[in-house]
Formats: C-alpha cells, structure tokens, sequence
C-alpha cells in the first residue's frame, strides 16, 4: 500500500462529499478496487464509528487502522480535517454573493446522486458479507427498528450479533 | 429528516431570541480548550445530539455568540465539503479567537474522541479473527446496511421534500438524479467523482432556471 495515494483517496473521497458518511461510495470504490481494504474491513470500521463518540464521519479513522496501522488512522485523520477547512473560504464567497441559486442546486444535486450511490454501496456491503434469506432479514429488521428511533443503535447492533451467532451455531 | 429536525430548531431560537444578547464573551484558549474538550468527550450518538451539546455551550453556558449567529453557521457548513461538525468547529474557534481559536478548538473536540475511536479499532483488531466475533459480524453486517440504508432514505427524503415545495416537475427532476446516480454506480463503473459532480451540475441548471421562471412570474403576475 503507498501511504500517499492512499491519503490522495481519503482526502479526495471526504473533499468531493458532505456529512459524515458522503465519502463512503468514493473510499469502497477506490480502495476495494487496489485490494487496499476489504468489505469487511468496511462494515466493522462503520460499526465502530457508530458506537464511538465524535461525528460518525470518524469510522474512516477505523478504516484506516484496520487497513494501515496507526499510520493509516493518522493520515485518515489528516484527511478529514483539511476539507471543512474550506468553510473559512465558502464564508468568505458567501458575504459576496450571499444565495445564489445555482449554488443551492449544485449541493442538492450532488447530495441527491450521492444517496442513489450511497443505496448501491450499501448493497454491495450485504452482497459481500453474503447474501441470503437470512442476511435479508437482519436488514429488514434493523430497518424497522431504526424507523421507530425508540431502539438505540447498540441494541440493534447487540440483537444482529446475537442473531448471527445463533445462525451460524445452527449450521 | 435531520435538516428538517435543523430548520425546525433554527425557527424556533430564532423565534425565542431575536437578535438578543449582544455581549459576547471573549474566553481564554484554556477555556475554549476544556469546554470543545468537553464536547469531544460527550459526543456520543453524533448528528443532532452534539449539535444541541455545541449549541448550549456557545450561546447558553458561555455567551460567545447569540443563536441567531449559530443559526447562521450551521446554515453555511451545510455547504462545506467534509464532516459539518467540524466545519461548524472551526467557524466558531475562528469567530471567538481567530486563527489560534480554529486549532484550540478541534483539538479540543479532537483529542477524546479520536483516543477513544482509536482504542477500541485497537481493541476490536485483537479480537476480530475469533469465530465468535466472526460469527456476530455475520448478524452486524446485514444490520449495519440496514441502518445505512434508513440513513440513506432519511437524506434523500429531506432533500426531495424541498425539491416537492417548487412543484412537481422539480422532484422528478430530483428522482431522476438520485436514481441517475445509483445507476451509473451499479451499472457502468463510472468514476465517483464525476457522477457527483454531473449530479451538481444538473441540480444547478435546473434551480438557476426555476429561480429564473419564478423571478419573471414574481416580475410580472399575469
């Protein structure tokens, strides 16, 4: 693994993206592609990075670790940090031009084609972990318990735990 | 949904405190270190839940801005590339202590909650090869596209609700990018970047063009 263009990813996939998860379908492409990391690797670092404090956008900070060692995680922090610097530069636009139209379209149009790619990624995370009637349900059943915002993430992480381990015990 | 929970919180300071409390505090960067410290330590949940933290830190506990100024900024980090939390940390470091204010700040929301994520990556690497953790992963995966997805359905249902409120053809035009972009990344293997930057570029001539109608009806109601 070269650390440079690895860092080049990193700093591409949360500079060309908003939110905390946004850099996710760049970083999947990129690094699966290379061999730099694996599905796995990708569905543990987003279930770290739930459960850890700080924005969710830090489960790159796993990433990183888990591929790289600590100097993956340092570069990976690097890379989250310089984009949002750029906010000092969109204030600076902003007093001029205040809201441009063309503006507020470009970030919805970006954002509206990164959740149809977001749907897509997500899909090829299940299809990598194995994709069966029962790998189907799980989801299913995340998806309903996290509708109803009652159930905390780490009851539905701790219950899909304990169902996995009781489907593979049943083999 | 989240940017709807937003503007519903913006409306309603807004609606609370109009343009008071003028007075702002100028604090130390030692204290401007301990309460993003603070910050960092209790961000558990992220989004919303360090968003309210954040909040009342800057305009209630320490007067450093008022909540029509925080409003504001959170309005614009909506805009930057990256994580918005950090975005929104380092406008306000820079707003109470200039170019030091930045650093202080972001390391104070820094330092517990990369330690923290880092440990237990450490932790979790020790332990991954086990066949239980092997076996539990095989449940947290599944469950883990699960909520991805919901996160996913929740993000583009709040930006078709905006696109709604300009009419019909403005959310097919948003359908037509969403479903454009899970296409061309299932189908083609089309660089990321540039099914982004096509996404922009289509949702920024459609609203300059909506924007253009909607001023010439305004100009001349007919």
């Amino acid at each position: 693994m070269n650390p440079w263009l690895s860092f080049w990813l990193f700093l591409k996939a949360s500079l060309f993206s908003t939110g905390g998860m946004g850099n996710l379908p760049s970083l999947h492409n990129d690094l699966l592609a290379r061999r730099w990391a694996t599905e796995r690797q990708f569905a543990e670092s987003l279930l770290i990075g739930q459960l850890a404090p700080g924005p969710n956008g830090f489960w790159v900070l796993s990433l990183g670790f888990l591929t790289d060692g600590l100097r993956g995680a340092l570069l990976a922090l690097l890379a989250i940090n310089l984009p949002p610097m750029l906010i000092l530069l969109v204030e600076r636009l902003y007093r001029h031009v205040k809201e441009h139209p063309a503006v507020e379209g470009f970030m919805r149009g970006m954002s509206l084609a990164l959740t149809g790619m977001f749907a897509i990624t997500m899909y090829r995370l299940l299809r990598g972990g194995g994709l069966d009637v029962r790998t189907v349900l799980i989801a299913l059943a995340a998806v309903g318990l996290g509708a109803t915002r009652r159930v905390p993430l780490i009851v539905i992480v701790a219950l899909a735990a304990v169902a996995g381990v009781l489907f593979t015990s049943g083999h | 949904m989240e940017a709807e929970q937003q503007a519903e919180v913006a409306k309603t300071t807004n609606a609370l405190i109009p343009e008071a409390g003028d007075i702002h505090e100028i604090p130390s960067l030692w204290l401007l270190l301990r309460v993003w410290f603070g910050i960092g330590i209790q961000s558990f949940g992220g989004g919303i839940a360090t968003l309210a933290l954040i909040r009342q830190a800057v305009t209630e506990r320490h007067r450093w801005m008022t909540d029509v100024e925080f409003t504001r900024d959170w309005a614009l980090v909506q805009v930057a590339p990256g994580i918005n939390l950090l975005a929104l940390t380092i406008l306000i470091g820079r707003r109470v202590r200039g170019v030091p204010g930045i650093f202080v700040a972001l390391a104070g929301l820094l330092l517990p909650s990369v330690a923290i994520t880092l440990l237990l990556t450490a932790g979790y690497a020790r332990i991954r090869g086990l066949a239980v953790v092997q076996a539990a992963l095989r449940g947290i995966v599944p469950a883990i596209v699960g909520l991805g997805l919901l996160t996913g359905a929740q993000m583009a249902r709040s930006l078709l609700v905006l696109s709604r409120r300009e009419g019909s053809t403005s959310l097919a035009v948003g359908f037509l990018i969403l479903l454009g972009g899970a296409f061309a990344t299932a189908l083609w293997g089309v660089p990321v970047l540039l099914i982004l930057l096509l996404g922009g570029v289509a949702g920024a001539l459609w609203q300059w063009r909506y924007a253009v109608r909607k001023h010439a009806e305004d100009v001349s109601p007919s």
